[in-house]
């Protein structure tokens, strides 16, 4: 009898602390969604034509790239928040979305994150989840992930021939970090953050890419792949 | 003041444990469940589907009902006659033979590690393994059953509606169920036992020329950076040498054809005509016993394969870019689409391709006919 008395007790006090007060919770649901957008259109694989800055016209066909060491900040309390293991392959074919899940609760102003594959992790390819090589981000046994994919066709403007583009950017000079201000996020809030990349931002800012122009469509290594990796770093992405 | 556990808290516990012990149903006796035997550096992110999930009993009735000839009109014809295990589950001919010697359009695909594939048939009708495997048995051109009388022959018979009991719960025979039977047996037929699996396992070393045909095979060439490749992997990718499961990216125009005679591919499935001459690419494993090669068995060696992709590239409004831009010269302004390879490189791919050989698959008496 005195159990079920204790029992009691015990059961009010917990329904009464779950719901006492206006306490910010010690954690909150943080997810980020992405989308992708060239000439201010979402962006499509299906054959539709789209126009590059330059004025080319551009078919694209396949788009993907990672996300890494993702952080959030608070710069008014130096709390911040990093995520483990945070590799994120996003693709416009397949996965749009970082789930943080639950991180400790604060008003965080400021995302950081990276573009490509940190230098360790770029050292080796034994790894599974989105770093699995079997997606088609390893280059080889040698050369480490590819950071960024884009492949499409257009018509050259001299020649009026169609052609590929091939972008692959990787290697560890084109492993890039930005961050973004963020506002409205409040301490034990369930969170969404959307962000937009803009795909125009990949030809332009600070270096400006007029594809027909180039002497090889194939954007692997070298100079051209530097000057996309720093188009990237800049103005690529936009918190909505 | 360190939180005391109450022993009454303990005695809660108790009780939440007896009354689910008391609610507990009976142990459920059914099929049993298994895994998949595939290597670590396989993909492990593809769940095997939930209303399918592979049991003992599934895959020993489908590996029945693979080699099952009652599923062919006039009893002559089973699966496993246009995919043999001696032949990595192809049948080495150009177009496949059905019931009445009537002769399809395509070529036997070779069948293994499925289960990381999603889309199937060369033109990409089949969205699961399930829907895949009983669309053959209706084909008029393959085994020409009616689905309907599929499923009557195997209620009639001495054996197969306990088979189905003991895999699926009842007996009560399905065409969903033959979907599924199948797909279990075929999801187990996994091949990962080449010499390039001991390779990336570091227990052989590959010969110099294999090894130079696997860098070539994994390799995009950049004529600008004098980077060498075989541009094989942009479509044969990872450690599977198979399509890309996302979307629609594992469907490719490889420049076979010209422009008039591109055949539909993809496009009769998805209506966009920027799919027109598009087909699956197929993994590579066992690849040096698949032959005859390509959608509609066109080439009848390797040889032939890597000759059309070095140097006889039909350019047409939906080649691949991955290809149309892949070379390892300097465009000579001719337009034409050429690899530029040596013929020692085209060799090499070759020796390469000869590791993807998997001979206890082709041997392994798991997958063999079970009523030899």
């Amino acid at each position: 009898m005195k159990n079920i008395l204790y029992i009691a007790l015990f059961s009010s006090l917990l329904i009464f602390s779950s719901c006492k007060d206006e306490e910010v919770p010690a954690t909150m649901a943080m997810n980020i969604t992405i989308e992708h957008v060239l000439d201010g259109q979402a962006l499509e694989l299906n054959g539709k034509s789209f126009t590059l800055p330059s004025g080319e016209d551009f078919t694209p066909k396949k788009f993907k790239y990672y996300i890494s060491n993702v952080v959030l900040t608070n710069s008014k309390t130096g709390e911040t928040y990093t995520e483990m293991d945070s590799y994120h392959l996003i693709s416009e074919d397949g996965n749009k979305n970082i789930n943080l899940g639950m991180i400790p609760s604060s008003n965080y102003d400021q995302l950081t994150f990276s573009i490509g594959v940190d230098e360790v992790a770029n050292g080796k390819i034994d790894q599974t989840g989105d770093l699995d090589p079997n997606s088609d981000m390893a280059w080889n046994w040698n050369t480490g992930y590819k950071f960024l994919v884009l492949e499409g066709e257009f018509t050259n403007a001299s020649s009026g021939d169609r052609q590929g583009l091939i972008m692959h950017i990787g290697t560890n000079d084109n492993f890039k970090t930005l961050s973004q201000p963020l506002s409205g996020v409040k301490a034990g809030m369930t969170t969404s953050i959307n962000l937009t990349s803009n795909l125009d931002e990949l030809f332009l800012d600070p270096n400006t890419l007029e594809i027909s122009e180039l002497e090889s469509t194939t954007i692997m290594f070298g100079e051209v792949a530097a000057q996309v990796a720093e188009n990237y770093s800049n103005g690529f992405f936009t918190v909505k | 003041m360190r939180f005391q556990f109450p022993s009454w808290l303990g005695l809660i516990g108790m009780c939440g444990l007896i009354s689910c012990g008391n609610t507990e149903e009976e142990p459920i006796t059914g099929p049993t469940q298994i895994s998949l035997d595939a290597p670590d550096y396989f993909p492990s992110t593809i769940a095997m589907p939930t209303d399918n999930p592979l049991t003992a009993e599934g895959v020993q009735l489908g590996r029945m009902l693979f080699y099952e000839k009652k599923l062919s009109a006039d009893g002559t014809v089973s699966c496993g006659s246009c995919h043999q295990q001696q032949k990595a589950f192809s049948d080495g001919n150009q177009f496949s033979f059905g019931v009445s010697d009537s002769i399809g359009d395509m070529n036997s695909m070779s069948l293994s590690n499925l289960h990381w594939q999603t889309k199937f048939f060369w033109n990409g009708r089949a969205i699961s393994l399930e829907d895949q495997a009983i669309q053959p048995i209706e084909d008029e051109r393959e085994m020409n059953l009616p689905i309907e009388e599929a499923v009557n022959r195997l209620q009639a018979d001495a054996k197969y509606p306990s088979l189905f009991k003991n895999a699926f719960g009842t007996s009560e025979i399905s065409s969903n169920l033959i979907g599924k039977a199948l797909s279990q047996f075929e999801r187990t037929l996994i091949s990962a036992n080449s010499k390039f699996d001991a390779w990336i396992r570091n227990e052989v070393e590959l010969s110099p020329e294999e090894q130079l045909g696997l860098e070539l095979f994994f390799t995009h060439p950049e004529p600008t950076l004098q980077l060498r490749g075989g541009n094989c992997s942009d479509c044969h990718i990872g450690f599977l040498t198979a399509g890309d499961s996302e979307g629609l990216a594992g469907f490719h125009n490889n420049g076979l054809d010209s422009e008039e005679n591109l055949s539909l591919g993809l496009m009769e499935i998805t209506g966009n005509s920027f799919d027109r001459g598009k087909f699956k690419a197929p993994g590579l494993r066992n690849i040096a016993l698949t032959a005859p090669y390509m959608h509609d068995g066109r080439f009848q060696t390797l040889e032939e394969v890597l000759d059309h992709y070095n140097g006889h590239i039909q350019n047409n409004s939906t080649l691949d870019v991955l290809i149309l831009e892949a070379s390892n010269e300097l465009p000579d302004g001719s337009g034409n689409v050429k690899l530029h390879l040596s013929d020692d490189e085209k060799a090499a791919i070759i020796a390469f391709l000869h590791t993807l050989t998997d001979q206890q698959f082709i041997a392994n008496p798991k997958f063999s006919d079970p009523f030899n």
